[in-house]
């Protein structure tokens, strides 16, 4: 493979994997602040265990957020400075503003909200997890505004060799920017409503001890997934108005489509293949619609049976399906991401910048050493994570440390 | 004002972060059983996160208003900064995922992985420090990155030596003597802070244009993340008296 294709393999892969992780995190955190509020006004016991269980898995799952984060970050000026040099001025401001006025915040809080435990008043420990929350809301945003104006530049001059901004506004009411923004959130809250009612119903078909505890979840779990699938699916439509011709020309299989876009692009920039990866585009394109047409007609089913209440404690099969769709929304995540990102291909900066030119100075040895070590971390690290979750999910809300106070004292220390 | 934004968050990493590296890097010199390792964690454990997102907001700034350098130093270092976040992500890891099984082997084996994590970032910011600073690479930058290392891990001491108690914090005492651990944090902070201003200084700081939309919104915002951080050292200001969450 050539340098720049090491270079893109190595950022889809930490990009895909931070978006899964955070997918889950951005929907979990929205049930937990639910529940904890919930809990704190009415004093509910079982309303504070779920807080704690739900809670616990959300922050086994924040953490491989957080380290895929990180090193997408860096990448940006690691092999992608021609980027960073070219539209630093508006695709980095977007990203300064995610970091100061949301991650930032969000990062210190949870620190407060995990450790503050028993130790912060209640409703200070609750006014924590809604800065979290609402500060995860603003990262995405803000990371949906420097990719949106990736996928369509706004607010721009050409000035010299690079962009500079012209038009804040513009940069942030960018169409691409906002409906992706609700598009992405809806489909957070899929994944996270999926996630506990599939968890919920595993409990429910191993007939556990915690009925309440799991019918009450199970409920709030698909009583967000189901709204949340049609509110994702109403902006992934607005969506398809604000695509680029040469994505929206390879999704329908245009071909004439297609080559009025790569006549265009020839015309203004010279020779060359301006056109994205067609069976890409396809392939991401009908995973995504599949996997939303499965979870919409499975949910609107679900919504039903779930008011009735001995099915929703004795419905084996059913609770076999919920628990069997948890990968699901996870599918659609990641193919609605690869729709849109390789749609946009060969641009970085659309109709601006390629990919290509993106690249910074590196050498192909160089990134070879850094994807192979971001990529075997990264393997041992989500299998063993994703395990873990599975494990606390399964083990079920006596085991949780979450909270708690900690149950091994240190040993007394040796002396010699 | 764009270069105080930069140094402000950077100096603010080197000092608080600075203590976590320390502390990881001598985390079996500090515990020598899983519960004395797990309760000198909890002297970290509340701030980490709070700490090392100094650098990210780093990064950012210097992505927002210093595009040109953030590229330069970034991949002009590649192999110090892909050695750093390596060590950054197993350090990270090591410290969320050990309490989360009770087995003594897993708990040992996450350990493993803060200690090497800290030297790792230890280490890394030595060759980042001396490259920029000294203008040192090959085997000769092994020279700053130890001399930096060993800083971190008198930093980590110090800061120890504030948050432990009784056996532990004799330990962490064992250069300061106890009564001086405020006097010896505040001299590496020092240090540290010297160290980031000198390697700044060689560093062409020119700002992009959008510093001057960026600017003043990040000044207003510096009271309300400064009063975040408090708010977490505010409510963590005691001693450790036994194992957190971690």
């Amino acid at each position: 493979m050539e340098t720049v294709d090491l270079a893109r393999l190595q950022f889809a892969l930490t990009a895909g994997a931070h978006f899964l992780f955070v997918a889950l995190t951005l929907g979990l955190v929205t049930l937990v602040v639910a529940v904890q509020t919930w809990a704190t006004i009415t004093g509910s016991p079982v309303h504070e265990r779920m807080t704690r269980f739900w809670g616990q898995l959300y922050i086994i799952n924040y953490a491989m957020g957080i380290v895929t984060g990180l090193v997408m970050e860096f990448q940006l000026g690691l092999s992608w400075s021609g980027l960073t040099e070219y539209a630093g001025n508006l695709f980095g401001a977007a990203l300064a503003l995610e970091t100061l006025v949301a991650f930032f915040v969000e990062s210190t809080f949870l620190g407060l909200w995990i450790f503050g435990w028993n130790k912060l008043n209640r409703w200070a420990h609750l006014a924590v997890i809604w800065v979290v929350a609402l500060t995860a809301y603003a990262s995405a945003f803000w990371i949906l505004v420097s990719n949106g104006f990736l996928q369509n530049p706004v607010g721009y001059v050409v000035d010299g060799d690079r962009l500079r901004m012209t038009d804040f506004g513009a940069l942030v009411a960018n169409p691409a920017a906002q409906v992706a923004f609700f598009h992405v959130l809806g489909g957070a809250m899929i994944v996270g409503g999926v996630f506990m009612a599939g968890v919920s119903a595993y409990h429910l078909r191993r007939r556990s001890r915690e009925q309440d505890f799991f019918r009450k979840s199970l409920r709030i779990g698909i009583a967000v997934a189901l709204p949340a699938t049609l509110f994702t699916a109403t902006f992934g439509g607005l969506g398809f108005q604000t695509l680029q011709p040469a994505k929206a020309a390879a999704w329908t299989r245009d071909v004439s489509g297609l080559a009025a876009a790569q006549a265009e692009m020839v015309a203004a920039h010279g020779p060359g293949d301006y056109l994205p990866p067609v069976a890409w585009v396809q392939a991401g394109g009908m995973t995504m619609m599949l996997a939303f047409a499965v979870l919409m007609f499975f949910y609107g089913g679900s919504f039903l049976l779930m008011l009735a209440r001995p099915a929703a404690h004795g419905f084996r099969l059913w609770h076999w399906l919920l628990t069997a769709t948890i990968p699901l929304p996870f599918v659609a995540m990641i193919s609605g991401w690869i729709f849109r990102e390789m749609g946009r291909q060969p641009w970085a900066v659309y109709g601006l910048l390629t990919t290509a030119e993106a690249m910074s100075p590196v050498t192909g040895g160089q990134v070879r050493f850094s994807l192979a070590a971001f990529v075997t971390v990264f393997a041992v690290l989500i299998v063993v994570n994703s395990w873990l979750l599975a494990r606390a999910a399964r083990r079920g809300p006596d085991a949780v440390a979450l909270g708690d106070r900690p149950i091994d004292v240190p040993s007394p220390a040796l002396t010699f | 004002m764009e270069i105080f934004i930069l140094a402000f968050f950077t100096l603010g990493y080197l000092v608080l972060a600075g203590a976590d590296i320390g502390v990881g890097m001598l985390l079996p010199y500090l515990g020598r059983s899983g519960g004395e390792r797990r309760e000198v964690i909890a002297a970290i454990a509340p701030f980490f996160l709070g700490n090392e997102v100094w650098l990210v907001a780093t990064a950012g700034v210097l992505a927002g208003m210093f595009p040109e350098l953030e590229a330069e130093l970034l991949h002009g270092n590649y192999g110090p900064v892909v050695v750093l976040l390596v060590s950054w992500v197993v350090r990270d890891v090591g410290l969320w995922l050990r309490g989360r099984l009770p087995g003594e082997r897993w708990r040992l084996c996450w350990d493993g992985a803060v200690v090497a994590g800290s030297w790792g970032l230890a280490l890394s910011w030595g060759a980042l420090l001396g490259h920029v600073l000294l203008g040192l690479s090959g085997p000769i930058a092994a020279l700053p990155a130890l001399v930096l290392s060993a800083l971190f891990a008198v930093h980590g001491l110090a800061f120890a030596t504030l948050r432990l108690r009784g056996e532990l914090r004799r330990r962490a005492a064992v250069l300061s003597g106890g009564a001086g651990e405020a006097r010896t944090y505040a001299l590496t902070a020092g240090a540290l802070m010297v160290i980031g201003v000198l390697a700044g200084t060689r560093l062409p700081l020119d700002a992009g244009p959008t510093a001057s939309l960026l600017t003043p919104v990040i000044l207003t915002l510096l009271p309300l993340l400064v009063a975040a951080q408090a708010w977490v050292w505010w409510t963590f200001r005691h001693r450790v008296t036994g194992p957190s969450y971690l």
